[in-house]
């Protein structure tokens, strides 16, 4: 999945005929001020001004300001750019117009096993939410599309009538055309309202999920996705994307502030096994890691080195189930690599690695991991007779 | 017996490299279990027509390449399954074209990062064909003893290790492909290994289910317990665990469920797998997963290292209450062993191999090139120059600062001599009439013979004979008149005692400077003191200087041509370019150009 922030979210909308108030997106005062010109909304509507990141819960940190004049989105604008709220900085703000409206209404299309789910509801904002009951839903086949008639008995069973069933069906339906054809996850409008100077269904808000797999069918796709979980990315995270995105097999790296056991395993399926036995054992994980599909060894050198650079860590984790064709010695010899560059820069001090893998080349890569002990690693070296995630019970257990 | 693949599963392989390294292992578990390999036609549009080779023991198997499934289910009508390797954006289409065919009764899609809404596509017109869609993002399927189909079960020594060349009691179905080896290994150490193992895939929204597998293996008598590897995300396992305690199951399901560790992490994270991600309002996380299983009757171990002993246990009362009946493991000594490659054997000294070429001079085995023994980096770093490299690989030596000075004269002062000499007109011409780089250079260099710059090597072997054997000069050009003819390297078209060659003289007078004994030199200049008084243009040319100078520094004579086969290469690319950028018309010799001696226009006679 990948997240896309709001202005590329409501761009997509408006791509396939869903009405969305008119914003834009400033990175700077000089840039606001030059649009606030041009545009002549910016000066007759009253407009909201929001922090233009993947950021939770911006109203209680002071980031969404309504009801703002030209004057008052220009100081909001001054004020958001540059805050920093925990590791993330306000780089960008998103002005829109202020569509005064009285009821709020809830209208969502998302993924499922089969198709796809239409969700509509008369009641939107929080209030959803509270009342997950008043949403109903219109189940439809991969392929599939909606009729008409079938889009206003949805309307109607969640409690809209006359034309403005016909209008939430109209809106619904444009919603699930977007879907559809952007090869979206998740689509969500809420509030949907109705302008109050001509009744028309505008989108004050979106949240856009697509796949980010289909890429490759959707060139105007020209906008950055954002990271899924209320915060960005950290350097050295973007750092292992970055070699991720160039090579063959995969590197992950996500950071988690205050643990202790670092995760260094292969494998989409084994690392997360391999994270809960840490967490099963009441350890605290320092982050998520994994590398797989036969990586170059620089690629699993750069992840080891952003592993063994994790602050506070008592235990690095070298997991691994029996490959199928990652070659053991190569990848090991990446991580080998790291593992010595750290030493030579006085990392890893006091820190234990606890290794266990099978698969090609099991033996040689296994017998180079044991050698760092004469090196003066603090290294325990299990081979595949050692079950998956016992080299986690040892390592939090203290024991041998 | 198995589900899904069995000994009668022919196969085509739709792809190109990925593929065929799937059906070079394929063929591997082939030759472990002794039956043919299974793989009957590939698919790939660019390579239609042509061959793919696959090592079987230690032969090599010839599969024909096709356009499409259908044009390799014509040709091969036993083909009843089709492994996808085709790249994410054309999977869908590709997937489709298999299914489509009547032949083909199950689709494995082993291609990563499909689109959900495709692979949905390609599930929902499975279920309406009644045909089976399994992956994307697939390591594959294997049935011990039977059949493989793709990479699962890893490199060979596993799938001995493993025990896949006969049948065990435990059915798997995992998401993750890294995992799948380690349950069989798992099944095979603690319980008499596996029927069939099958990765879905970790997509969110894989062709074919748990349910869909465990309905087979509860038909499947030989399948006795069901391990399934799970994760958070989806409801694949929610929808395993409704269907175990839906009623009394004759198989025994095992499974363990990944993504506890999600109750700690940022909310919302990515891990290993697409499908890997929990729902809104805590759906699809994996203790709503693990509860329902265990609540359905499942045996859900509390982490994945306690498997094992759970495997072990379920075994063990399926051997107690007779539903299992031991089976006595092969020895390694009665399976096949997998053939070594010439290099592995030589590596462990049991093959001697007789060298078809023998080398001397250069290696460039290791991560850089060696000029007899010395890195080409290490050269450069410490400021040799072309001539000491030409030292190296033609005379086996690292010329002195000396030698080199004279060889990058001698090379300088025959680089080029304009555009009318033989070789390079021939390169013009070449040039002029559309030819490439490589043959018109080559063309220029075929000119080099005996009368242009070709005579190096003959004039430098015979001064060398007159030096070796004390001659003096005259008895030196009364050999040659007798035994050989006119002296090589001696005499000029153009140029002569008056119209001297400054090239020679630069070349002379700078050897001549330098505190050098130069014999052979000193020898060819009396020839030509007594050559040039009978006639004017018998001077010591280029090719004789070059020739004594460099027999005076040691080089072979046999190396003596190359030098100015070398020197004059610059000459000729110059050329060819110069005419490029030019962008020269096609030469066509003038009228004038040509005496033509040819007979006046006559009728031909009548045929005969």
């Amino acid at each position: 999945m990948a997240k896309v922030l709001e202005g590329p979210g409501m761009g997509l909308m408006k791509k396939w005929g869903i009405s969305v108030p008119n914003y834009v997106v400033v990175t700077s005062v000089e840039q606001f001020d030059q649009l606030a010109k041009a545009n002549d909304w910016m000066q007759k509507s009253k407009l909201v001004a929001k922090a233009h990141e993947a950021l939770g819960s911006r109203f209680k940190l002071g980031l969404v300001k309504v009801g703002l004049d030209v004057k008052g989105a220009q100081a909001a604008v001054k004020e958001m750019l540059g805050r920093q709220v925990g590791s993330i900085t306000v780089s960008q703000v998103i002005v829109s117009e202020m569509i005064p409206h009285k009821e709020e209404y809830y209208a969502a299309v998302k993924s499922t096993r089969e198709g796809a789910d239409i969700l509509v509801a008369n009641c939107g904002g929080i209030e959803v939410e509270a009342n997950w009951d008043r949403v109903k839903r219109l189940s439809l086949e991969v392929g599939a599309k909606p009729s008409d008639e079938a889009l206003e008995k949805l309307a109607k069973e969640a409690g809209f009538s006359g034309p403005l069933a016909k209008k939430m069906a109209e809106f619904a339906g444009k919603l699930f055309a977007c879907f559809d054809s952007e090869d979206a996850q998740y689509l969500e409008v809420n509030p949907v309202v109705a302008r109050e100077d001509d009744g028309q269904l505008v989108a004050l808000d979106a949240v856009t999920l697509l796949d980010a797999d289909a890429k490759f069918r959707h060139p105007d796709w020209d906008f950055p996705f954002a990271a899924e979980f209320g915060r960005a990315y950290t350097k050295h995270e973007l750092e292992v994307m970055a070699v991720d995105s160039k090579i063959k097999g995969s590197v992950k790296f996500i950071e988690i502030p205050g643990g202790d056991t670092a995760m260094l395993p292969a494998g989409g399926g084994a690392s997360v096994y391999y994270s809960d036995a840490v967490v099963a054992r009441g350890g605290k994980l320092a982050n998520y890691a994994e590398y797989s599909g036969d990586p170059p060894d620089w690629a699993v050198e750069v992840l080891t080195e952003k592993v063994c650079s994790l602050p506070g860590i008592k235990n690095i984790v070298v997991g691994g189930a029996i490959a199928n064709f990652t070659d053991v010695k190569k990848t090991f010899g990446g991580i080998i690599a790291g593992f010595r560059k750290a030493k030579a820069e006085g990392k890893l001090n006091g820190v234990k690695i606890w290794v266990r893998r099978g698969g090609p080349r099991e033996k040689e890569g296994l017998d180079a991991m044991r050698a760092l002990r004469e090196e003066g690693f603090d290294i325990h070296v299990f081979d595949r007779h050692t079950p998956l995630t016992d080299i986690v019970d040892m390592a939090l257990q203290n024991k041998r | 017996m198995s589900i899904l693949a069995n000994k009668d599963t022919r196969v085509v392989i739709q792809g190109g490299a990925a593929g065929l390294n799937a059906a070079r292992r394929m063929a591997e578990f082939c030759y472990m279990i002794k039956r043919p390999l299974n793989v009957d036609a590939f698919v790939y549009p660019p390579d239609a027509g042509k061959t793919n080779e696959v090592p079987y023991g230690s032969g090599l198997l010839t599969i024909p390449i096709y356009r499409g499934v259908a044009e390799a289910t014509a040709a091969h009508p036993q083909i009843n399954t089709s492994l996808v390797y085709i790249g994410a954006d054309r999977a869908c289409a590709a997937g489709m074209e298999a299914l489509n065919d009547p032949r083909v009764q199950l689709v494995s899609m082993i291609t990563e990062g499909v689109p959900e809404k495709d692979a949905k596509l390609l599930a929902r017109h499975a279920i309406k064909l009644g045909k089976t869609f399994n992956g994307p993002s697939s390591i594959g399927i294997v049935s011990a003893g039977q059949c493989r189909l793709g990479v699962i079960g890893g490199a060979f020594d596993n799938l001995v290790a493993c025990k896949l060349y006969r049948e065990g009691s435990f059915g798997v179905i995992t998401k993750s492909g890294g995992l799948s080896n380690e349950i069989i290994w798992i099944c095979s150490q603690f319980a008499d290994g596996i029927t069939t193992a099958i990765g879905i895939g970790g997509d969110a929204y894989p062709g074919t289910d748990y349910v869909s597998y465990l309905e087979k293996f509860e038909q499947d008598p030989q399948t006795k317990a069901v391990v399934i590897v799970g994760e958070m995300g989806g409801d694949l396992e929610e929808r395993a665990a409704e269907w175990y305690g839906a009623k009394k199951r004759r198989i025994k399901l095992l499974a363990v469920v990944s993504g506890f560790c999600q109750e700690s992490l940022p909310k919302g994270m990515k891990f290993g797998h697409a499908g890997a991600k929990e729902g809104m309002k805590g759906e699809g996380s994996a203790r709503a997963k693990s509860d329902a299983l265990r609540k359905a009757g499942a045996l859900v171990p509390e982490t994945f290292g306690a498997l094992g002993p759970a495997i072990k246990a379920t075994y063990e009362e399926l051997v107690k209450t007779g539903q299992v009946v031991p089976v006595p493991d092969l020895s390694p000594a009665d399976l096949p062993k997998l053939p070594k490659t010439v290099e592995e054997g030589m590596k462990t000294g049991e093959v001697m191999v007789a060298p078809l070429i023998k080398t001397t001079i250069s290696d460039d085995r290791g991560e850089e090139p060696c000029y007899d023994g010395y890195a080409a980096s290490d050269l450069i770093n410490k400021g040799y120059d072309i001539p000491h490299v030409i030292g190296l690989l033609w005379d086996k030596r690292l010329v002195s600062k000396q030698e080199a000075e004279i060889i990058k004269r001698i090379l300088i002062l025959s680089a080029d001599h304009g555009p009318c000499v033989s070789g390079a007109l021939t390169t013009i011409i070449a040039a002029c009439a559309g030819i490439g780089m490589s043959q018109a250079v080559a063309a220029g260099l075929i000119m080099i013979g005996p009368r242009f710059g070709g005579a190096v090597t003959d004039a430098g072997r015979w001064f060398k004979y007159a030096v070796e054997n004390r001659m003096t000069v005259d008895e030196f050009l009364a050999y040659m008149k007798k035994n050989v003819g006119p002296v090589p390297g001696i005499g000029h078209r153009v140029k002569s005692v008056r119209n001297p060659d400054k090239r020679v003289k630069e070349l002379v007078g700078y050897v001549k400077s330098l505190s050098m004994k130069t014999p052979h030199l000193d020898f060819a200049l009396e020839v030509e003191k007594v050559t040039s008084a009978k006639k004017e243009n018998l001077i010591l040319n280029v090719d004789g200087t070059m020739a004594a100078v460099l027999v005076d520094i040691g080089f072979p004579v046999e190396s003596l041509n190359g030098f100015f086969i070398l020197a004059r290469t610059i000459g000729l690319i110059g050329h060819w370019t110069d005419q490029k950028r030019q962008d020269s018309r096609l030469i066509r010799l003038f009228d004038y150009l040509v005496n033509y001696a040819a007979p006046k226009r006559r009728e031909a006679p009548p045929l005969k």
